[in-house]
C-alpha cells in the first residue's frame, strides 16, 4: 500500500512537470542538479544565511556574550547608535576612506590597465608585479607599512629626506593617519581592480578599435567613445566591489593602531573596527549587531544607487 | 580446519584482552586542562605539570594559551557553554561578570584556608579575591609597575639617584632629553604613553593620576557603585603633566619611539613598566646599564597592582584535582621559579625572594612594599575595560592638543566631557553612584 502511494505521488510529481512542458530527460537533469547543489546549499544556509538572520534578530536585543539573558529592546540599539559619538566618527571615517579608496583605486587601476593592455614583452611581468600586493596577506602588509610610516626609522621619511622634507609622524596625527591608511589600502587593491579592467579592455573586439583608427579617431576619442562605454559593466562591477570592500575595512586599521607606536584609534576608527570593539571587546553583541545592520544597509543602498546610475547612463 | 579455528579464536581472545587492558588504563587516566592568556607562562605550567605528574602519573595535562584579548573572547564563549578548561588564569576584573552570573564556582574551604593563612597574601590582594563573603580564585601572579631608568644617561646628565617625587622626575626628564641641530627631540627624558589604541594608554595615565590624588573611578555612596574619579584637580594636574611634557618643555613627543622598545634602543632615559621588561631587556640588550625605582610620589605614593588568578571552572570534571594543581602553582619553589624564569611577580608575601633579588637587583622595586606605598588596581566591574578604552581614546587626542596646555577652562571642560562619558557607561552597566 505504501509503495503504491509513493509510486502514486511520484507519478503525480512527474505529471505536474510533464504537463508544464518539462520533458522526462529535463526533469532528470533538474533533479540531478538540485541534489548536487543541496549539500553546498545546506552549508551556505548554516554558515551564511543563519548568522545573517541571527544578526538581524540580535540587533533588537540587549544581548551580551557571557550573559545568558537577552532583553528585547526594539529599536533602542539603533537610537543609541545615532547618539554614539564613536559610531558617528566611525561612519564619517569609513565614508571618507571608502570614497577616496574607491575613487583613486579605480582611476589608478584604469590607467595601469590601459597601459598594460598594449601587448608588450614585459606586459605579463608587470601584471604580476601589480598583482603581488593583492595576494599578500593583509596582516604582514599592514605591519610592513607601519614600519614604512615609522617617524624615526621609516622608509618613507628616509626617502622624503632626500627632498629636504622634514620627517612626518604619519600615524600619530589624526589628519595624516587616515591618509596613510588610505594610501596603503589603494596600493593593496590597485592590482585586483587592474586585472579585472584589463580583462574588460582586452575583451573589446579589435574590429571596433581598428574601425576607429581608420576613421582617424585620436587616442582620447577612442578612450571616450569606444573603450569607456564598452567597459561600463566592468567599471560598475569594480566600483561596487571596491565600495563594499572599502566599507568593510578592518585589518589594516586594527594593526596600525596596535601598540605604543600605533595610530590614535579615534583618528582612524572605522565601522568594522567599532563593531569588533563593541562585539568582541566589550561583548555587547546586540549593539554590535545593530551596527552591522547599518553597515549592511549603507552598502546595499550604495550598490543599488550605482546600478541605477549605470542603468540611466545606458 | 579445527587448528585454524583455534588460532582465530586465540587471536580474538588476545585482541579482546588487550582492548580490555587498554580500556582499564584509559579509565584510570584523568585529564586536566590549563588555559592562560599569557603565552609566556606556558613554560611555567609545563614545569608545574612535570612535578604534578610525579605524584599523579595517571593525569594528562593540556596547556592552552592565547594572546590576552583573544583569550578573553574565548572565555566569553566557552565559560557559559561549559566547554572551558579545568583551570583558567584570568585577571580579577575580567572574571567578575562570570562570577556575577554564577558561572564560576566559589573556592572550596581548604583553598580559602590556604589563602587566608596569616601573611600569605597582602591585604590588597586578598580584598580583590572575595565578593560578599565568598572567595573566588587563587592569586597566581601580579603585574606591578616601577620606574626603569638608564644609569649611564643619568650619570651623563649629572643626576645621582632616580627621582623620588614627580617634581624631581619632571626636572630630571628636562635634563635628560636630547635634541638635534633643528631642536627636534631625539631622546625623550621620560617616555610617556602618548598614542596607540586600547586601554593601555589610560592605564599608563593612571600611574600619574594616582600619585596626583585621583583615580579612574571612585567609589559611589552605595557599595558596588562608582563614578569618574579624574574630573578634579588631580585629573587636571595629571593631564597637564603630560601636556607640559609634550608642548611646554618638549621632553617627550608622540613623534619618537616609546615604551620598552625606546628604552632598549637607548631612545629614552626612563619609563614606567611592569617587571617583564627585565627579562625582555636581558634577552635583547644584556649590556644595558639600568636600574629600577619605586614610582615617585606627589600628593600620595602608590603603584598599580593587577592580579592574575587561577580559577577552577564548573566545567571541570575533577575540581579537587584541579585545585590541587592550582595550589602546586603557588608553592614557594614554583613562585620563585616563575620569578626567575618568566619575570612575572609572585603573589605570595610569605616566601623569601632575596636570592632572586640578589641575582637581579632590578626586581626589588617590584617586590618590596615599603610603608606608605599604596596599591591600586583594576575595578572588578564588567564595563571597566570599555570605559578605560574610551577614556584612552580621548587622552590620545588631548595629548596632541596644545591649546589644552595653556587654556585651563578648555582642559576643565575636556575633563568634564570625558567624565560624562565614563559615568554614562557606568550608568548603563547599572553601577553608577554619586
Amino acid at each position: 500500500m505504501r509503495n503504491k502511494n509513493s509510486l502514486g505521488s511520484s507519478n503525480w510529481l512527474e505529471n505536474f512537470f510533464l504537463t508544464r512542458g518539462v520533458s522526462r530527460n529535463k526533469l532528470k537533469q533538474y533533479i540531478f542538479v538540485y541534489v548536487s547543489i543541496l549539500p553546498i546549499f545546506c552549508i551556505y544556509l548554516v554558515l551564511r544565511i543563519f548568522p545573517i538572520v541571527s544578526n538581524f534578530v540580535y540587533s533588537f536585543f540587549r544581548a551580551e556574550i557571557g550573559n545568558p539573558t537577552a532583553h528585547f529592546v526594539g529599536f533602542q540599539n539603533f537610537i543609541d547608535l545615532f547618539r554614539d559619538q564613536l559610531f558617528l566618527l566611525s561612519l564619517k571615517n569609513t565614508t571618507i576612506f571608502a570614497l577616496f579608496v574607491t575613487f583613486f583605486s579605480v582611476i589608478i587601476s584604469l590607467g595601469v590597465a590601459l597601459l598594460l593592455s598594449r601587448k608588450t614583452k614585459y606586459g605579463p611581468f608587470m601584471e604580476t608585479i601589480y598583482f603581488l600586493p593583492v595576494i599578500t596577506p593583509m596582516v604582514p602588509v599592514a605591519v610592513v607599512w607601519k614600519w614604512i610610516y615609522d617617524p624615526t626609522y621609516g622608509l618613507l621619511n628616509y626617502i622624503l629626506s632626500f627632498f629636504n622634507i622634514d620627517s612626518v609622524a604619519w600615524l600619530v596625527y589624526p589628519k595624516t593617519a587616515l591618509i596613510a591608511i588610505i594610501i596603503m589600502s589603494i596600493w593593496k587593491v590597485v592590482g585586483y581592480n587592474m586585472i579585472i579592467l584589463l580583462v574588460g579592455i582586452r575583451d573589446i573586439p579589435e574590429i571596433y578599435l581598428e574601425a576607429a583608427q581608420i576613421d582617424g579617431a585620436t587616442r582620447t576619442q577612442v578612450l571616450h567613445r569606444i573603450i569607456m562605454p564598452l567597459l561600463r559593466p566592468i567599471m560598475l562591477f569594480v566600483f561596487v566591489i571596491s565600495t563594499i570592500n572599502s566599507y568593510n575595512v578592518f585589518t589594516q586599521v586594527f594593526i596600525m593602531t596596535t601598540g605604543s607606536q600605533g595610530a590614535p584609534a579615534g583618528a582612524v576608527r572605522t565601522l568594522v573596527y567599532d563593531i569588533y570593539e563593541n562585539g568582541f571587546r566589550y561583548f555587547k553583541t546586540g549593539y554590535a549587531a545593530s551596527e552591522a545592520i547599518i553597515l549592511f544597509l549603507i552598502i546595499l543602498a550604495l550598490t543599488v544607487l550605482q546600478f541605477r546610475v549605470s542603468k540611466e547612463e545606458d | 580446519m579445527r587448528k585454524k579455528l583455534l588460532v582465530v579464536l586465540l587471536v580474538l581472545v588476545a585482541v579482546m584482552m588487550f582492548a580490555f587492558a587498554n580500556g582499564q588504563e584509559e579509565n584510570n587516566k584523568e585529564e586536566l586542562s590549563v588555559w592562560t592568556g599569557y603565552p609566556e607562562m606556558e613554560p611555567f605550567y609545563q614545569h608545574v605539570s612535570e612535578q604534578f605528574k610525579e605524584t599523579h602519573p595517571n593525569v594528562e595535562i593540556t596547556l592552552v594559551s592565547h594572546p590576552l584579548r583573544e583569550f578573553e573572547q574565548k572565555l566569553s564563549a566557552t565559560i557559559p557553554a561549559d566547554t572551558v578548561g579545568d583551570i583558567i588564569e584570568v585577571s580579577t576584573y575580567a572574571v567578575k561578570k562570570f562570577v556575577d552570573a554564577g558561572m564560576i564556582p566559589e573556592n572550596p574551604k581548604d583553598v580559602v584556608d590556604f589563602m587566608t593563612a596569616p601573611g600569605r597574601f597582602s591585604d590588597f590582594v586578598l580584598s580583590n579575591e572575595h565578593y560578599g563573603d565568598k572567595y573566588f580564585g587563587l592569586p597566581q601572579f601580579l603585574g606591578r609597575t616601577a620606574l626603569f631608568y638608564n644609569k649611564d644617561m643619568f650619570k651623563a646628565a649629572g643626576i645621582e639617584n632616580p627621582p623620588t617625587t614627580f617634581d624631581e622626575m619632571y626636572e630630571d626628564a628636562k635634563k635628560l632629553a636630547k635634541y638635534d641641530d633643528n631642536n627636534k627631540l631625539t631622546l625623550s627624558g621620560h617616555s610617556l604613553r602618548l598614542s596607540g589604541s586600547g586601554s593601555g594608554l589610560g592605564e599608563k595615565f593612571w600611574f600619574v593620576l594616582f600619585p596626583m590624588g585621583g583615580s579612574i573611578l571612585e567609589e559611589g555612596a552605595t557599595e558596588g557603585t562608582y563614578h569618574a574619579g579624574y574630573n578634579n584637580d588631580a585629573g587636571f594636574n595629571a593631564v597637564r603633566y603630560y601636556l607640559d611634557a609634550v608642548h611646554k618643555d618638549n621632553w617627550d613627543s608622540p613623534e619618537i619611539k616609546h615604551d620598552a622598545e625606546a628604552f632598549e634602543l637607548g631612545l629614552t632615559a626612563m619609563f614606567f613598566r611592569e617587571s617583564w621588561v627585565i627579562g625582555d631587556a636581558a634577552q635583547k640588550v644584556p649590556d644595558l646599564n639600568y636600574g629600577t625605582a619605586f614610582v615617585p610620589s606627589a600628593a600620595r605614593w602608590g603603584r598599580i597592582t593587577n592580579i592574575e588568578n587561577l580559577y577552577v571552572t564548573r566545567a571541570s570534571k575533577n575540581p579537587e584535582l584541579a585545585w590541587e594543581f592550582a595550589k602546586l602553582c603557588l608553592s614557594p619553589e614554583n613562585q620563585t621559579w616563575m620569578l626567575d624564569n618568566i619575570g612575572w611577580l609572585p603573589s605570595r608575601t610569605d616566601v623569601d625572594f632575596s636570592a632572586s633579588i640578589a641575582k637581579t637587583p632590578q626586581l626589588a622595586a617590584f617586590i618590596d612594599s615599603p610603608e606608605g606605598y599604596d596599591e591600586f588596581g583594576y575595578i572588578p566591574i564588567s564595563c571597566f575595560d570599555e570605559l578605560l578604552t574610551k577614556f584612552s581614546e580621548r587622552l590620545s587626542s588631548a595629548y596632541l592638543n596644545a591649546k589644552l596646555d595653556t587654556d585651563d577652562a578648555a582642559l576643565r571642560k575636556w575633563l568634564a566631557d570625558a567624565a560624562k562619558e565614563t559615568n554614562e557607561i557606568l550608568r548603563k552597566a547599572e553601577v553608577f553612584g554619586e
